[in-house]
């Protein structure tokens, strides 16, 4: 079974029902993916407003046409720190379960179509304590780790108490 | 939803109108208006209420409307004299009927009120009649022979079908034969029809329209308005009704010519028909006057259904399982409205409630037609008023304030054009924040609403208390059509109920009391709304005994709350009345008097970003004044910044602002920091730090806010940046809750600020790393 990286590979051969069709995105050199029905739209990247001693990954809220959303730098989510943020750098809007949120990310790369059955669970690991990781898809040139996003959101929440006992003065 | 319940629905919140009005008209006539328009306005609401009651099925409701609806018939026909029906009594009623209606609203058992309906059965008797064995007609309408089951049995008054008809038959052979059932409230207890009467031969041919049983009227109530005594012969035509196999249950087929002997002028028969026929539905014929009265005819239809004979000879008994078969199969029947005094041995119910379910929509059309004179007018209101879901005017608002936030923007734009592009711009940009603006304000007039939603709710509470109580209290409202945005109005029933009590309990002598003092037995409660200064101001004024100032004091001392040899102005002492856990209620009773009354309505008010205060004259009353926003969906804030962060603080927590640098501040030892401001040691804040602030705040302004529990606070920030309106968004719906801010807004470069709430912000700087904030006693 190959899967090829599609340019425009929204013709699958493969019956629909068993096709995941997976938006990617990058940050630094990992790439992630979540199904495209939870895209609401992407968009530039754009100043947020900092919440006062949220969790680190909680970048701020913006205001996206009069509704107020938070926005999530998945760089420090996995660990890498905080993204320094420009005019080339993204936002994924998404909805997680009745909430609407940005996801900070350097680029969307492409969209692809997965059948279900290459979805690999995700193995256990060590470093994903948060279980961020919901599984792997292998492509030809690339692992794509699909994002459980409610835990990438939830993990704000629980965060936030943390780092607010832990706040450097 | 599915469109039963959607109807439902509505048929809820037109019941709450419909009860306001009641309860208005009610009011209106127990204080002495001998208007018939109040009396007809109180019947067609209670009418409505039982229409669309009996189409949803709500047993209990129906049938306590029926008895209160056949009562206020008397006064309506003049039977019972305005003056002296007891209005105090109907009043109980429509709160009954109000209870009901919730009770049925909330799928809950209903409270059944024997007593009341007991009452309602004796107004309109002569005194020494017999009483009636039951309120409504059917029980007694025997007379229809039990072959004819299927059709007549379940005889009630649900709005619709056939079992009218059954009723209908029993009724006009009962009225033709002179044998008037004991249908004691529905018009029929009048003696036998005089045979030889005074007055014009006058016949009236009714051809209602063949809606007339969507409408819930039916024949009977429309025969009823007549005076019985005048009533020579009914004949019901029924020559119009097709067969059984085509035939429609829920239509009407009858027509019928009532042959009368009257002293009534046509334009009063006319206006007995006001309620249930339209003009065209009926003829009215004046004989001759010297015409011979003609021997009473015998009703053609109805002579067979004399007790001996089945009922209906259109309809042999043997048709009757075919009848039910055609009805089962009109579909599922919910079950209908049979009045609880008709037996159950009521053996077809299927007859009656299959038309239900056929007729689809009843709710909408079960308002009774207005009077003709009304007419024109009902049918402009209808014209000018529509039904909106809220979520619509929601999100209208919202786009407004989308507009309002994007004209902000654009003004910032325009700015850094040059200037002979930025003069022609600039204007165009003018008129656009004018339109903006003005649009706001019209969407804000649709979102408005009258406060009288929540005053009508009151008399309720007052006449309710009064009893509890023992004291006489008269409830005088004004400036009910005060409008104000409907958020403010949803908090608004609490604060006010809380104030009556209050009012009730501890400001109203008994009588007795009242008597002693010199003052009208009988005390006065005014509840007044007017719109001041781009506030709503409600007043609850008494003219009771006022606060007691000393045992206030005395218990304010005792808890500490005052220092003992600490001197308070009596208006100060007045204010303690808000303090928490003070009630000087010697007695704690049902209504108040648990020491958390007049805090907690402090606390939700001032949460509203609204005042409350108190202004009390020992010995001649008491009043409660209570300011609040028009609104919640926007607020009047300070923009200030801090470091590179801005925020809003609402205008309503800011006492006054001065430089850090004319303020002499204090270290404690813990690290807080105090200032004298007004000759009190407050506690300072620094917002940069309590909030996080990015960059390299500066914090040389002071801003001295108000906590919710009326101390001060001085929170150091950088710069004032400005005074505006500011559109308040929710930061719950998409993320939750930020200590520290009470929800946030878009300023005008399309960024977002958050909404400081001073009370969360200071739980959030005393949970921080630093020490808690001692509580700090306030320094003589």
């Amino acid at each position: 079974m190959t899967l090829q990286l599609g340019e425009k590979h929204f013709s699958s051969a493969q019956p629909e029902s068993a096709v995941r069709r997976i938006v990617t995105f990058r940050v630094g050199d990992r790439t992630f993916g979540i199904d495209v029905g939870m895209v609401r739209e992407i968009k530039g990247w754009q100043a947020t407003t900092p919440l006062p001693h949220s969790a680190p990954h909680v970048r701020g809220v913006l205001n996206l046409r009069g509704v107020i959303l938070a926005v999530y730098d998945l760089r420090t989510s996995i660990g890498l720190g905080t993204t320094e943020a420009s005019a080339t750098h993204v936002i994924v809007v998404v909805d997680v379960d009745d909430k609407t949120a940005g996801l900070l990310v350097d680029s969307v790369s492409d969209i692809v179509d997965v059948p279900v059955s290459a979805v690999r669970p995700a193995p256990d690991l060590e470093r994903d304590e948060h279980g961020l990781i919901e599984g792997l898809v292998l492509l030809d040139t690339d692992i794509v780790a699909l994002l459980d996003l409610a835990a990438v959101i939830r993990d704000g929440g629980v965060e936030q108490q943390v780092a607010k006992a832990a706040r450097p003065n | 939803m599915d469109a039963l319940a959607e109807l439902k629905q509505t048929f809820f919140q037109e019941c709450e109108e419909l009860l306001g009005a009641l309860e208005q008209r009610l009011q209106a006539l127990d204080e002495g208006s001998t208007d018939p328009e109040d009396v007809n306005a109180a019947f067609r609401a209670i009418h409505s209420i039982k229409g669309g009651a009996g189409a949803f099925g709500c047993t209990e409701l129906v049938a306590f409307a029926h008895v209160f609806e056949a009562s206020l018939d008397h006064l309506r026909s003049g039977r019972v004299a305005i003056e002296d029906a007891p209005f105090t009594l109907f009043l109980r009623c429509s709160d009954a009927v109000a209870d009901l209606v919730s009770a049925a609203r909330n799928d809950e058992p209903a409270r059944p009120r024997p007593d009341l309906l007991e009452a309602l059965e004796q107004v309109g008797k002569a005194p020494g009649s017999a009483p009636a064995a039951a309120p409504a007609p059917a029980a007694p309408a025997a007379p229809v022979a039990p072959a004819a089951a299927p059709i007549t049995a379940p005889a009630n008054d649900a709005p619709l079908g056939v079992a009218a008809l059954g009723n209908l038959l029993a009724m006009v052979e009962a009225k033709t034969t002179g044998q008037a059932p004991a249908a004691a409230t529905d018009g029929w207890d009048d003696e036998p029809a005089a045979p030889a009467k005074a007055g014009r031969e006058v016949t009236l041919r009714i051809n209602p329209e063949s809606d007339l049983f969507r409408r819930v009227i039916e024949p009977r109530v429309v025969l009823a308005a007549l005076p019985a005594e005048d009533i020579v012969s009914i004949v019901c035509d029924m020559s119009q009704v097709p067969s059984l196999e085509t035939l429609d249950v829920a239509d009407c087929h009858m027509r019928f010519v009532v042959t009368m002997r009257t002293e009534l002028s046509v334009e009063e028969i006319y206006s007995r028909f006001d309620f249930t026929l339209a003009a065209e539905e009926f003829e009215i014929e004046v004989a001759a006057e010297e015409a011979p009265a003609p021997a009473p005819v015998a009703a053609r239809h109805a002579a067979p259904a004399a007790p001996a004979a089945p009922a209906a000879p259109e309809v042999p008994a043997g048709v009757a399982a075919d009848l039910s078969a055609i009805l089962a199969k009109l579909g599922p029947a919910p079950s209908a409205a049979p009045e609880p005094d008709i037996k159950p041995a009521a053996p077809a119910p299927v007859a009656v409630s299959a038309p239900a379910a056929v007729e689809a929509a009843p709710a909408p059309r079960a308002a009774p037609r207005p009077p003709a004179n009304d007419a024109s007018a009902a049918r402009q209101r209808q014209a000018v008023s529509v039904r909106v879901d809220l979520d619509r005017i929601d999100k209208l608002m919202n786009l407004v304030g989308e507009i309002v936030i994007t004209q902000s923007m654009l003004v910032e734009c325009v700015r850094s054009l040059p200037y002979d592009v930025y003069a022609k711009t600039a204007e165009g940009i003018l008129t656009l924040s004018r339109q903006t603006r003005e649009l706001q304000d019209h969407v804000m007039a649709v979102r408005a609403q009258p406060v009288k939603a929540v005053f009508q709710r009151m008399p309720r509470l007052v006449r309710e208390l009064a009893q509890t109580l023992g004291k006489e209290v008269r409830l005088v409202l004004e400036g009910e059509n005060t409008e104000v945005d409907k958020t403010i109005i949803e908090e608004l029933a609490d604060p006010l109920t809380h104030m009556i009590r209050n009012s009730m309990d501890h400001g109203v002598e008994t009588p007795d009391e009242r008597a002693a003092a010199g003052k009208p037995t009988e005390g006065t409660i005014k509840l007044v709304a007017e719109h001041r200064a781009g506030r709503i101001v409600i007043s609850v004024t008494d003219d009771g005994r006022g606060i007691n100032r000393e045992r206030l004091l005395a218990k304010a001392r005792s808890r500490g709350l005052v220092g003992a040899d600490e001197r308070l102005a009596p208006e100060e002492i007045d204010q303690l009345i808000f303090a928490a856990g003070l009630s000087t209620a010697e007695v704690i009773s049902d209504v108040s008097g648990r020491g958390v009354g007049m805090d907690v309505v402090r606390r939700n008010v001032e949460s509203l970003g609204g005042r409350i205060s108190v202004d009390s004259e020992p010995g001649r009353g008491c009043k409660f004044t209570l300011a609040l926003p028009l609104t919640l969906a926007v607020l009047e804030g300070m923009v200030i910044r801090c470091g590179d962060d801005r925020y809003v603080i609402p205008i309503s927590s800011v006492i006054e602002t001065q430089h850090l640098a004319s303020t002499p501040i204090e270290h404690l030892t813990f690290g807080q920091e105090v200032l004298r401001w007004r000759g009190e040691v407050t506690p300072l804040y620094r917002l940069g730090s309590v909030m996080g602030s990015t960059g390299n705040p500066n914090e040389n302004i002071i801003i001295i806010a108000e906590t919710e529990r009326g101390d001060n606070v001085g929170i150091a920030v950088d710069e004032i940046v400005g005074q505006q309106q500011v559109v308040v968004k929710s930061l719950e719906a998409n993320y939750g809750t930020v200590n520290g801010a009470s929800a946030a807004t878009i300023l005008g470069d399309g960024l977002v600020a958050l909404i400081l709430d001073i009370d969360s912000m200071l739980r959030l700087a005393a949970t921080g790393n630093r020490q808690p904030a001692i509580e700090l006693k306030l320094a003589g």
